[in-house]
């Protein structure tokens, strides 16, 4: 799975140090924002696994966070059911929708695939709103129980799962499948003419990025307790893509960087208020003009390079 | 049965015009242009802004808003486009963050409240026994000019002649002397002023906030997804259908449901025939 050793011992101190930094700090607050960044992280993996990996840019990636956060908001409050049914349960609804978008897009070239990701999480955002009898509107779905009642706890259960969910993308990236899947993106009629089913693998992966970020959404839903319209905005899908170009594309584990790195500045710009989301544009900007490989991924290769540990 | 066949042609006439200009910058450029909609949201912004603030008369604030949404598009293509033409990717990303920033700075100027854009008319009509109102008319009437104009100007000028060749072959064109940076230019302009002026006329009896700019970005999409993309013919047809299967669907059904309308018609329409009506490819 890890090509060297030293990405496993780097993997390894990157976890270490996050279990241990609410061990050190021992504050609330702080245990708060690491859980938000560990689950922006399981959303920014998926994404890169799918667009990253094959070049197909999602631009609804909150489509399958908002599917999965409302089915578990279903599942919990309207349906009762205790709070881990929503996992699997967010994985297939999520699952669905990707079929749906994927399967008359993904056969097709050009920019097919991007837009129809973005009108629908655009069109199930207005549909949250319009139809507010049954999903509550503006204020969404609230009273869901928490997954783990210890804080904590849930930090270390997301964490794990990021964990998880992120070494089984990079296994299945540097797998055969992997080598495919950038095949996709180099050179697609290339591959198409060497027999490869290249619709397969495009709606296979997107499939499998789906079922990831909608059980991110239905965690999400469960830590926060409640769900609301939100979750669909393009806003979240920028955020997300937005950390994966901070992570560096196509890296797998650079986005996991990306998202916590931005999650923790995010948190510093707080006193920003309303310019939060600007600053965040403007970010975005820049660093399509000025580092488009991305930073996190690069800056490992970097130090492994300068250190002699190898590519 | 005649309240579903105005009421139809006026968002038509709106959609075409938002769907016209989408698909010139990009069956001329190549730019899927994400910032379409927010040209639409500046139109109506700056008509609300010009009136408001500097109590210029509409008609005046109405064509300084269409000129200075122009000269931002022009703008934002030539600074962020222009370097970032090698990958569709990056400008789509680049279009998008654009729409988000200007999305952020209206909300930060005007805050999220609805505001209310003048209407050039205020009374109402009755057409057979319809009532209308005057502002949904001269919306009709303006778009049906002005696409109109443009059909003119495409087919009938050099510069016409130029877009025209450009969208067929970018690169013969430029063997035959087209300055094609300036035609992008000139036709990203087209557009953007196209968007602005939907925008001032569905001020009026539209919501103008912010996130204004999202829905016609979709329904832009569904259009010259049915029409097929790059084709200014096609994308008119599909306007007319979008804006009818909405007014009926709004009457027979609900109004709950139109909004389903546009992202079904895109899914179908790419099962069917990936190509649209009027597409030259598939793919491209």
């Amino acid at each position: 799975m890890f090509r060297k050793p030293v990405d496993l011992v780097g993997a390894a101190a990157f976890l270490a140090f996050m279990a241990a930094l609410p061990l050190v700090f021992r504050s609330n607050y702080l245990i708060g924002v690491l859980t938000v960044s560990v689950i922006y992280g399981i959303w920014a993996v998926t994404w890169d696994f799918m667009s990253g990996l094959t070049g197909r840019e999602n631009f609804g990636h909150s489509l399958f966070i908002g599917v999965g956060a409302y089915t578990a908001g279903f599942m919990n409050t309207t349906f009762g059911m205790p709070g881990w049914w929503s996992l699997p349960a967010a994985m297939v609804m999520a699952v669905l929708f990707a079929l749906l978008i994927g399967l008359p897009t993904l056969r097709l070239k050009g920019p097919y695939f991007a837009l129809a990701m973005l009108s629908g999480a655009v069109i199930m955002q207005r549909l949250m709103l319009i139809f507010w009898e049954h999903t509550g509107g503006e204020e969404g779905i609230n009273g869901l129980t928490p997954l783990i009642r210890n804080q904590l706890g849930f930090y270390y259960f997301a964490l794990a799962t990021l964990a998880a969910i992120t070494a089984l993308l990079l296994a299945l990236a540097r797998s055969h499948w992997g080598l495919i899947l950038r095949a996709i993106r180099g050179d697609e009629a290339t591959c198409q003419a060497a027999g490869i089913n290249v619709t397969f693998y495009k709606i296979a992966s997107l499939t499998i990025s789906a079922a990831f970020a909608g059980a991110g959404g239905a965690m999400y839903a469960h830590y926060q307790l409640q769900v609301s319209p939100q979750l669909f905005a393009v806003v979240t899908s920028i955020t997300i893509i937005t950390m994966v170009y901070v992570g560096g594309m196509a890296s797998i584990y650079g986005p996991v960087g990306g998202a916590i790195l931005l999650v923790l500045l995010t948190e510093l710009l707080r006193n920003f208020g309303e310019w939060r989301l600007m600053v965040y544009s403007c970010v975005l900007i820049a660093i399509l003009f000025f580092v488009p490989g991305g930073l996190v991924a690069p800056t490992w290769r970097r130090i492994k390079a300068a250190r002699g540990w190898g590519p | 049965m005649l309240e579903i066949l105005i009421v139809g042609a006026v968002s038509s006439a709106i959609y075409a015009m938002l769907a016209v200009g989408f698909t010139l910058i990009f069956g001329v450029a190549r730019i899927l242009n994400l910032a379409h909609g927010t040209f639409y949201a500046l139109g109506a912004y700056g008509a609300y802004f010009f009136t408001s603030s500097f109590k210029l008369p509409l008609l005046l604030a109405a064509l300084l808003a269409v000129a200075l949404v122009a000269a931002f598009g022009i703008a934002v293509e030539r600074v962020l486009i222009r370097p970032m033409r090698k990958s569709q990717l990056a400008m789509l990303m680049i279009t998008l963050a654009v729409a988000l920033v200007v999305e952020q700075a209206l909300f930060l100027t005007f805050g999220s409240e609805y505001r209310n854009v003048p209407a050039f008319v205020d009374a109402k009509f009755t057409i057979g026994g319809v009532s209308i109102g005057g502002a949904r008319l001269l919306a009709l009437g303006v778009g049906v000019v002005l696409i109109g104009a443009l059909w003119l100007f495409i087919q009938h000028t050099r510069m016409g002649s130029a877009i025209l060749a450009i969208s067929q072959d970018a690169e013969a064109a430029q063997y035959m002397g087209i300055p094609s940076d300036r035609i992008f230019a000139l036709v990203m302009g087209i557009s953007a002023a196209l968007a602005a002026a939907a925008g001032v006329l569905a001020g009026p009896f539209l919501t103008v906030q912010p996130t204004m700019w999202l829905l016609p970005i979709v329904k832009a999409f569904a259009i010259v997804v049915v029409g097929g993309l790059g084709s200014i013919p096609g994308s008119i047809l599909a306007a007319l259908m979008l804006g009818y299967a909405e007014t009926i669907v709004g009457y027979l059904i609900s109004t709950s449901w139109t909004e389903i309308v546009s992202v079904a018609a895109t899914l179908l329409m790419l099962v069917v025939r990936p190509a649209g009506f009027f597409g030259r490819r598939a793919s491209f």
